[in-house]
């Protein structure tokens, strides 16, 4: 069974003024399992709403979104996908461990299983130093980490991720990929992750899916069979950059 | 402006506080040294039942705490604002949280808040007295009916903080509602909680010798109302003391203290 599929999923959006937005236009995607997906577009071309749908927090008007084969918005297990935002939306009130924690204090869990998973996967990402820093203590990309650690500690079998990592320095940023990466293969994760950054879907994607804006359209889907890590100044890594730049900017062309 | 501090600068603050806790100190002790040569040339040019001077003030202070119902009416009063405040707390929070989390019980509730916060409190200890008697009662209804509108006021507020962004990612984990209400909105709205504590309880003690003057026997608001009804100014003088000592007390051993322990996790503001 595929871990993701969109299957003929439309949205639109009410406007105050000028009707409804079409936003996305009959999406079909099947995300296998274990497998990395891109989906990558401009801003403003549904590419965040595709992904707030998969993750059940908008319903789509048409067509289904399925995961592991169940409605994503009646999808329930709350250990087995989890969301990271563009954002690290940290609770300020929180210390690095508290924040981390958060992500198991859905369910039950024992205190003592609790406090294993949470020392478990600050080590995992590097942070086991920082625990009882509070957010406004940690530098941008250690906040993206305990964001990483938070989304990782139910040990999800689907990761969701919004640009996350576009708001740091490009030095962290790779680092950040190299992580997700050697954790991904770790634990047998599928990834879905959206951006508008070429050259991060080809460093972390199996596959890329190309979106069309206005409203949003699958345009091209291609498959990237290059070994893990990607240099991204290595020859092929450059090459797919390239050839997907070019059928990106056709697609916001044809727009404007 | 809120700057990240290095620890080697928070040091060199944290010494530097001393300092201008130091110079505070001063300053309050010149004002009060100022406030009393005032009382003190008032009082020589009026009669002491009109006003009392600092020294016959503090002997009649010293006489009243010497006297063994004063523990017993401080201990009183105290008890009444405390219980008074407790309910309003039990009942506030909770409220304010809930009609702040669904906009449709608070924009159907609204109006009573504004009934309540309109009605005085003079009129609150009226109603008390009716409905009480001359019990405790009375005088706990009307801090209850003072504080408790702040309290709910100040966390309903609050409430509006709460950040879009936080709910959503409780959502993604599939949070269930109560537990968004404790680990989001909770956290999220207790420095708004805790301002309109500190403004019940600074509403609550001065309401609480309204309700006490009119409806007790007993209790600090009871005893100026006996001392003023025999003309001893001295002895209402002593009271009053007695009430800003207390309150006083309460700011610096409970309230500072707690805020310190409670939002020990937010930013240092530098000057």
């Amino acid at each position: 069974m595929n871990a993701v599929e969109l299957d003929h999923v439309s949205k639109w959006f009410d406007r105050r003024e000028g009707g409804p937005l079409h936003v996305l236009d009959t999406i079909d995607i099947a995300i296998p399992q274990h497998a990395s997906v891109a989906i990558l577009g401009a801003s403003g071309c549904g590419k965040s709403t595709l992904l707030n749908m998969i993750a059940g927090l908008v319903e789509p008007d048409e067509g289904a979104v399925l995961l592991d084969g169940i409605p994503s918005h009646a999808f329930r297990d709350w250990r087995a996908m989890t969301y990271m935002f563009q954002e690290d939306r940290l609770l300020p009130w929180r210390t690095a461990a508290q924040n981390v924690a958060f992500g198991l204090e859905a369910g039950r869990m024992s205190r003592a299983e609790r406090a294993r998973r949470v020392d478990d996967t600050l080590r995992l990402v590097g942070l086991d130093t920082f625990r009882d820093a509070y957010p406004h203590e940690l530098s941008g990309g250690m906040r993206s980490r305990v964001a990483l650690a938070r989304s990782l500690v139910t040990e999800p079998r689907i990761l969701l991720l919004d640009e996350p990592f576009s708001k740091l320095d490009p030095e962290i940023r790779a680092q950040m990929h190299a992580e997700l990466l050697r954790i991904a293969g770790l634990r047998a994760m599928t990834l879905v992750f959206v951006t508008h950054d070429v050259e991060e879907a080809v460093v972390l994607a199996s596959q890329v899916v190309v979106l069309h804006p206005r409203p949003g359209r699958i345009g091209t889907v291609r498959a990237i069979d290059l070994p893990y890590p990607r240099d991204p100044l290595a020859a092929e890594v450059a090459e797919e950059v390239r050839r997907l730049r070019i059928s990106l900017s056709a697609a916001s062309a044809r727009c404007s | 402006m809120l700057v990240k501090t290095p620890p080697r600068l928070m040091r060199q603050a944290r010494t530097s506080g001393v300092g201008r806790r130091a110079g505070v100190l001063l300053q309050r002790l010149a004002l009060l040294g100022l406030a009393l040569a005032a009382w003190q040339i008032g009082s020589l040019q009026a009669p002491s039942f009109v006003l009392p001077s600092p020294a016959r003030v503090w002997h009649t202070w010293l006489g009243l705490v010497a006297t063994p119902s004063f523990a017993a009416d401080f201990g009183i009063t105290l008890g009444r604002i405390g219980a008074g405040l407790a309910f309003a707390a039990l009942v506030g929070l909770p409220l304010g949280l809930l009609l702040g989390a669904s906009p449709r019980l608070g924009r159907f509730f609204e109006p009573v808040l504004t009934v309540t916060n309109t009605v005085s409190s003079a009129i609150w200890a009226i109603f008390a007295l009716i409905w009480f008697g001359l019990s405790n009662w009375t005088t706990i209804f009307v801090v209850f009916m003072t504080a408790m509108p702040l309290i709910l006021t100040n966390v309903w507020q609050g409430t509006r903080t709460v950040s879009a962004e936080h709910l959503e990612l409780a959502r993604t984990f599939r949070m269930p509602r109560h537990k968004v209400l404790t680990k989001i909105y909770l956290p999220t709205i207790l420095p708004a909680f805790f301002s309109g504590a500190r403004l019940a309880i600074g509403f609550g003690a001065r309401v609480v010798l309204v309700a006490e003057s009119l409806g007790a026997s007993s209790g600090i608001g009871y005893r100026l109302r006996q001392a003023a009804d025999l003309v001893q100014t001295d002895q209402v003088f002593a009271w009053t003391l007695t009430l800003v000592a207390l309150m006083i007390g309460v700011e610096t051993l409970v309230l500072k203290p707690a805020e310190q322990r409670l939002f020990a996790w937010k930013k240092v503001a530098q000057p």
